[in-house]
Formats: C-alpha cells, sequence, structure tokens
C-alpha cells in the first residue's frame, strides 16, 4: 500500500509543470516596481528632464553617479531652465539599485527601469555615459541641444503632472 | 589533522569548508567520534560596515545596514529607523509601520523557508530543501511585487516606507498565503513523522531551558527551549502592538523542537499578515525628517527571523551618525553551538550549527590581527606595515 502511494506521488509531480525556467531562452517578467538600469528621461519636446543639480550623486550611498553641471542658453537649450547635465556618469559596478537617485530626483529625470542583463568584459564599459543612459528622442520631439525662444524654458522644475 | 596525546585529535572546519557555506573556523576536539570540545574563530567576513556608517549620512547609512544580512534586510533597516526616527522625535504614520510589520513578516516566512530547506539539505533530505525552496519562491514574488526587489527590499526610508500596497497586491498576498500555509501544514507533518528525518534531529543538541538562559540564546532557538521570549511581545515596536502575536514555544530543546518553533512561527506569521491586510490604516507613507537628528544616543532591538536584534545609535547633532553599534542574533547563539557540541558525534556538528540558523557575515563585527605589537591600537602607518609585511 506504501508503494502504492510513494509511486502515486511520484506520477502526480511527473504531470506537473516545472516551476523552473530555462534562462537565456525563456524570460520571466520582472515586477513594476523592479529596480534594475537607469535611464534618464526626455520631456515630450525633446528637451531632457535632467538639470544637473547633483541632487543624486549626493543621495548616492555608493559613490556611484557623477554629474557636472554646464549652463544652457536659449541658442543651446538641453533642458528647461539654467543648466544641465553636461556630464553624467553612472558606474555600474558601484550601483546597489537602491533607487535613492530616483527618489532625490527633483525632476523625475533618473528612473530605475527594468533592464537587468549588465554584464561587461571591461571595466571601463561599466560606466554609463550620458549618452548610454538617456532615452530615445519621443516622436515629435527634437533632439538636444535645440534653439529656443527666449523666455519659453525659464523654470527647471515645469508644471508636472501629479506622479500619483 | 594534528595528533594530539593518545587517541585525541582536533579536527580544524574552515574558513573553507564544503560543510559550511560562509568561512568560519571551528575547531573540534575529538575522542573517536565524540566530540569533546569546540572552539570557533570569527571575522572572517568583517566588512567595517560600522566604519562605513561613520562618513555617510543616516539616509546614505540606511542603505548600507540594509546590506548588513541578505535574508534579513528589511529588520537591519526597522532597526535603524525606528532608532533614528526617536532621535529625531519624529513618528512614522500608522500606515508606515504597518506595512513594516507586513514586509517585516514576509520576510520572516522567507528566511523560514530558507532555513527549513538548509536545515533539511544538512540532514541529508533534500528532497525537503527543493520543495521549501521553490515554496519560497511564492514569497519571494510577492516581496518583488510589493517592493520591486527579492532582497534588501529597501522599503524603509527614515519617516516612513516607500511602497504602498494596493488592492491587488493584497489579493496576491492572500492568494500566496493561502497556498503557503497548505504546504507548510504539510512540512509540519513531515518533520515530526519522517523517521529518517527525525532519526537525526530528535534528542540531538538539546538545550535545557536553565542552559538557554545561561548561554544567552535568542530568538526561536531559545523558544524552542521553552524560554517565552520574543521582542514582538515583550516591547512591541513599529505597529506589533496593534497586530499582536502569539509566542510559539516548544519545550523539548532539540532539534526537532527547532523545526517545530519555526514552522509554527509560520502559522503565526500568516495570521498577523492577513491582520494587517485587514486592517490596514489609511494615510500618509512618510512624515517629514529633519535632515540634522538632535544629539543623543539611543537603543533600537527588533526581533529578527533569526532572534534578538541589536542597534546602538549615537547622534552628535549633524547628518552623520557618530556610531552605529550593530549586534545580530548569531552571536549570542554561537555559544549555544559550541556547548550542545560536546557529547554529539562529529557527523552532527552541521545540523547543530545550522539549528541556530547562523549567519557568519552579519555576525563578524570585530576581526583580531595577531601581530607583534602589544597595544590594542593602531595607528594607519602600522596597518600599513603589517598589511605590507603580511603579502611579502
Amino acid at each position: 500500500m506504501n508503494l502504492l502511494r510513494g509511486f502515486a506521488t511520484t506520477i502526480k509531480h511527473v504531470l506537473e509543470e516545472p516551476v523552473t525556467v530555462e534562462y537565456p531562452e525563456q524570460e520571466r517578467p520582472v515586477r513594476e516596481r523592479f529596480k534594475g538600469r537607469h535611464a534618464l528621461k526626455r520631456y515630450d519636446n525633446g528637451l531632457e528632464k535632467c538639470i544637473g543639480c547633483s541632487l543624486c550623486a549626493a543621495a548616492c550611498p555608493a559613490d556611484a553617479i557623477w554629474v557636472e553641471a554646464a549652463e544652457n542658453t536659449d541658442d543651446e537649450r538641453y533642458s528647461p531652465g539654467e543648466r544641465y547635465a553636461k556630464t553624467y556618469e553612472i558606474n555600474m559596478l558601484r550601483c546597489i539599485f537602491c533607487g535613492y537617485c530616483e527618489d532625490a530626483c527633483p525632476t523625475e529625470a533618473i528612473v530605475l527601469e527594468h533592464e537587468y542583463r549588465l554584464s561587461f568584459s571591461d571595466r571601463r564599459d561599466a560606466i554609463y555615459t550620458k549618452d548610454r543612459l538617456l532615452d530615445p528622442v519621443p516622436p515629435g520631439g527634437q533632439d538636444t541641444p535645440q534653439i529656443t525662444e527666449p523666455g519659453q524654458f525659464d523654470r527647471a522644475i515645469p508644471d508636472m503632472e501629479d506622479p500619483d | 589533522m594534528q595528533s594530539q596525546q593518545g587517541n585525541k585529535f582536533t579536527i580544524p572546519i574552515g574558513p573553507q569548508h564544503p560543510a559550511l557555506k560562509e568561512p568560519e573556523h571551528f575547531e573540534f576536539n575529538v575522542d573517536g567520534e565524540l566530540v569533546t570540545g569546540a572552539s570557533v574563530r570569527l571575522g572572517y567576513v568583517h566588512r567595517g560596515i560600522e566604519k562605513g556608517t561613520e562618513n555617510r549620512s543616516f539616509v546614505q547609512s540606511m542603505y548600507l545596514l540594509e546590506r548588513v544580512c541578505g535574508i534579513c534586510s528589511h529588520v537591519h533597516a526597522t532597526a535603524f529607523c525606528l532608532g533614528v526616527e526617536r532621535l529625531a522625535e519624529i513618528e512614522a504614520p500608522p500606515r508606515a509601520q504597518a506595512i513594516r510589520v507586513l514586509v517585516a513578516e514576509l520576510e520572516r516566512i522567507h528566511s523560514h523557508m530558507l532555513w527549513l530547506g538548509v536545515g533539511a539539505h544538512e540532514a541529508g533530505f533534500d528532497t525537503l530543501f527543493m520543495y521549501s525552496w521553490r515554496d519560497r519562491e511564492t514569497v519571494l514574488n510577492l516581496l518583488e511585487d510589493i517592493t520591486g526587489n527579492r532582497i534588501n527590499y529597501s522599503t524603509n526610508v527614515l519617516g516612513g516606507v516607500k511602497c504602498d500596497i494596493d488592492r491587488e497586491q493584497a489579493a496576491a498576498i492572500r492568494q500566496g498565503l493561502d497556498f503557503l500555509e497548505e504546504r507548510t501544514t504539510h512540512y509540519l507533518d513531515v518533520v515530526t513523522s519522517d523517521m529518517m528525518f527525525l532519526r537525526r534531529t530528535r534528542g540531538v543538541g538539546v538545550m535545557t531551558y536553565d542552559e538557554s538562559q545561561r548561554l544567552g540564546a535568542v530568538g526561536p532557538t531559545a523558544r524552542a527551549s521553552g524560554v517565552a521570549r520574543d521582542l514582538r511581545v515583550d516591547a512591541a515596536y513599529a505597529a506589533y502592538d496593534k497586530y499582536p502575536v502569539n509566542l510559539v514555544t516548544e519545550t523539548a530543546g532539540d532539534l526537532e523542537a527547532r523545526f517545530v518553533v519555526r514552522i509554527k512561527e509560520l502559522f503565526e506569521s500568516f495570521r498577523v499578515i492577513r491582520a494587517v491586510l485587514d486592517d490596514l490604516p489609511e494615510g500618509d507613507l512618510t512624515t517629514r525628517m529633519p535632515r540634522r537628528v538632535k544629539e543623543g544616543d539611543t537603543i533600537s532591538r527588533v526581533e529578527a527571523p533569526r532572534g534578538e536584534l541589536f542597534y546602538y545609535i549615537k547622534s552628535n547633532g549633524t547628518d552623520t551618525a557618530e556610531r552605529v553599534k550593530v549586534r545580530t542574533p548569531t552571536l549570542p547563539n554561537m555559544a549555544s553551538v559550541l556547548t550542545l557540541a560536546v557529547g554529539h558525534q562529529l557527523a552532527d556538528m552541521p545540523m547543530i550549527l545550522v539549528g541556530i540558523d547562523p549567519c557568519f557575515s552579519c555576525n563578524d563585527r570585530m576581526v583580531s590581527v595577531k601581530g607583534t605589537l602589544d597595544s590594542q591600537c593602531w595607528t594607519w602607518e602600522q596597518l600599513r606595515q603589517y598589511g605590507i609585511e603580511y603579502y611579502r
């Protein structure tokens, strides 16, 4: 009787779906709040959200972020307001993906996205520069630097919709 | 293996050894198969975390301290948060406190399930190991759903929590808990009735009530010996006064009792999580936290899955802590391993060690350097010279 019970258990489990995922061929989707590789966001018109304030670098517990700001002009405008990030580098070998840069950002420019396949064959490749982090220009937008009307983009923090 | 007088040997195990998951050095004196004495040397995974907090702001320190332990990271952050909030004289809103309890209990499920697997693996019962870890995925997925991470959740921020729980997530948690409850009932049946498993656990490593008091054991290890001590009950923190926990104790004190205590604590966690979901207070998630924290010092204690976690935080009025002292539950429990080892067979040592749910790298707060200097205090130059000589 015990023998039959044992075999019944085995057969029951043979018919079950496996819980493992064959990783490189199949991928398990990550959850909505997953914190993966960063991305620098743009407004719909193509201007960068980042204003080069370095608050993310100050908040970073792992000292992974390096920001250098420069002045915007109306002939060469990268972001609304006075300044933009001339250099924006994240060292992915140092980053612990805590998401505090995201919380510190006043313009919601830096967001931790869902990309988790980060591997490098060279330590230098682990430093993500601004051109690798920046999102592509949205349709209908214009690449930076843009030439803009004086007085149009004075405010560094434009009127944003409520994040909730 | 080095020979001593007669037939007695000292067997060194570790720091690198297949039986240990983390580096730690044990020396067992054996007479034949029986262990007659044991000693331990800690400090192989000292990471300088306490020193690291001294040049990070309170907010940055929290992310560092959360990484003290890979399994019970949330309780570390909670202990630090509660301490700093007390120093800053603010209190997190009720909803934040409830979410802290919720995540802490989910984490306890994750930790106990993990331990059940490790314990079964050390006993040679790998089937239970595989099944309990498969079921642990359920709770890890729930945690990923709530916080975005499977481990190191960073739920806490100073003055509240980061992540809210909506209705869909609550429903997912309830569904996951129903599945886990069914499985846990099965595991309780397995660990108390499987004859082969009981021969590895029943009557092995018996720690009496008096002994556990003398050795200062904490957490489920002490509760398996009948010590009714649990900080969630004795000194309710966060929202545990609103969602009370029933103490789970056993009297046998052997390894079986430790399995039973931890599995019964799982049921208790399921119940508390359901209570939190049923009665989650509305309101804000954070309150305003000042950047500089008032001068003073405080002690913050929380119940980690492994036992009492102790934090001492001293602030000097700036945005950086002057001193943070961490004591994880493995350290007080380690003494019980060394005492219980005596009189058992060498083959029981991995089981007795695993019985306290050890976490070595959390526990290493100090490393002693054996050198030629008599002084306890070394200057930077002396340390540098020591390093050069060491690697020569």
